[in-house]
């Protein structure tokens, strides 16, 4: 039986248990990023609301992509994880209909995942964003599979 | 008789809002109210004396603590204020049960709405506008309708799902097309016929389409309702089956003048207090 380890809103978990399972539900416009070390057989799960802090008084730096997913990689290296054996694979990051470019935090969170990418070399294994389906994604720590639930179907990413 | 007239029907059977809550709202429309006596009317149920002195003690309501009183918090709040709160602890409770038609478990459409509710205030903040004293509640009330809809009339919301997707048009407009009726229009008839005061009545018939209100039904509370509903949306908070499928109303953003970093600021301050406020609300028992 799997063990479910729910990764709330601006929340990060990490596992190496092989019999948990990383979840995170309600993915609307925010980001839901899962990294996996196959070497070392561990994983982690972030689900960031926001592209970036406006100030510079960050209380939960998970909140935010710029900030919680460096550390998320950080956490996972003290770990034991090589960084260049890391798998990622994002999901979430939804748009609503007739929103200005400007308040679309959804795509704002994609467009940051991607720079920080960019800039430092790491190449996004798959992703699943975009649209208007709610999503809930799944990282299984003792495989790796990463799956998408959303309105009654599942399938893999 | 229309699938409308039979849902309007049913809703009209359903059990009026708690006795207490009614009496005390009836206050709202009397501006020169003896305080002894509406602070007793509140304190007659210990239910509602506990929630309203716990959320005027909360740092979100503009109390700052050391409230021990019903009749501090109406001095300290407000009259209209402390009738709201009573109003959202009356009502809250019955966004509690899961919502089988949309596929929401227990306490997620509460917990959507309190977002809601939550997300119009703290943008009035960020934005230096004293937001009008009905906009928490009203918030709070915008999603009633889909507990009529989803848990007593046991709707199917695949059926509006795959509507809303197969012809990419808006959750609401598929209720309509489906039902005659969207959860708005149903959740503002419901409160009328609760006697709720008509700016809470205005903003949960308009909150999904703020533009289609008549000049004298809308106003500021609304506006901050709509983007309230865009943020706890975005946030996925006690999302459904539609996920996004609802339509943004841009003139409300810019009535706001709301800027990027307002809204984002908004957002992470909405999700941080949500859980204080949900404690509170969860717990009602009036």
């Amino acid at each position: 039986m799997k063990n479910r380890l729910v990764v709330t809103i601006s929340d990060m978990k990490i596992s190496r248990r092989p019999r948990d399972l990383l979840v995170t539900h309600s993915l609307g416009s925010c980001l839901g990023l899962a990294a996996y070390d196959p070497a070392s057989k561990v994983g982690g799960l972030i689900h960031c609301l926001l592209p970036r802090a406006v100030g510079p008084n960050v209380q939960n730096p998970y909140m935010y992509v710029n900030v919680g997913v460096p550390l998320m990689i950080r956490k996972l290296a003290a770990m034991g994880c090589a960084k260049e054996s890391l798998i990622f694979k994002a999901a979430g990051c939804g748009r609503m209909n007739l929103i200005q470019n400007q308040f679309d935090t959804g795509a704002q969170n994609m467009a940051m995942l991607e720079s920080l990418f960019t800039k430092n070399g790491v190449v996004l294994a798959a992703q699943d964003v975009g649209g208007t389906i709610p999503r809930t994604l799944t990282l299984d720590v003792e495989t790796g599979k990463v799956t998408i639930t959303s309105q009654g179907q599942e399938w893999e990413i | 008789m229309t699938l409308r007239d039979q849902i309007i029907a049913r809703a009209e059977q359903l059990p009026q809002m708690p006795a207490p809550v009614m009496r005390i709202m009836a206050y709202l429309s009397k501006p020169d109210a003896d305080l002894a006596e509406l602070a007793s009317a509140i304190e007659y149920d210990p239910g509602l004396t506990v929630n309203v002195l716990r959320m005027a003690n909360s740092s979100f309501f503009g109390g700052a603590g050391g409230i021990t009183t019903v009749r501090d918090a109406l001095f300290r709040l407000g009259t209209r204020r402390v009738v709201q709160l009573v109003i959202a602890s009356g009502v809250a409770p019955r966004t509690q049960p899961p919502v089988a038609g949309y596929r929401l478990a227990e306490g997620e459409l509460l917990r959507h709405s309190v977002a809601l509710g939550t997300g119009a205030e703290v943008l009035a903040r960020e934005l230096g506008l004293r937001a009008p004293d009905h906009t928490f509640t009203a918030g709070l009330l915008c999603t009633i309708g889909k507990i009529v809809l989803g848990q007593f009339l046991e709707v199917d919301a695949d059926q509006l799902l795959t509507l809303s997707s197969k012809e990419d048009i808006p959750f609401e407009v598929a209720e309509r097309r489906i039902l005659g009726i969207d959860h708005a229009e149903l959740g503002a008839l419901l409160l009328k016929r609760w006697e709720l005061p008509s700016p809470i009545v205005n903003c949960v018939r308009w909150y999904m389409d703020p533009d289609a209100a008549q000049d004298e039904e809308r106003d500021e509370a609304l506006d901050l309702i709509h983007v309230g509903h865009v943020m706890a949306t975005m946030s996925g908070i006690g999302q459904g089956l539609e996920g996004m499928r609802s339509t943004v109303c841009q003139d409300c953003f810019d009535r706001l003048k709301l800027t990027q970093d307002a809204l984002i600021d908004s957002m992470a301050q909405m999700v941080t207090t949500l859980a204080e406020i949900e404690v509170i609300l969860s717990r009602t028992g009036a």
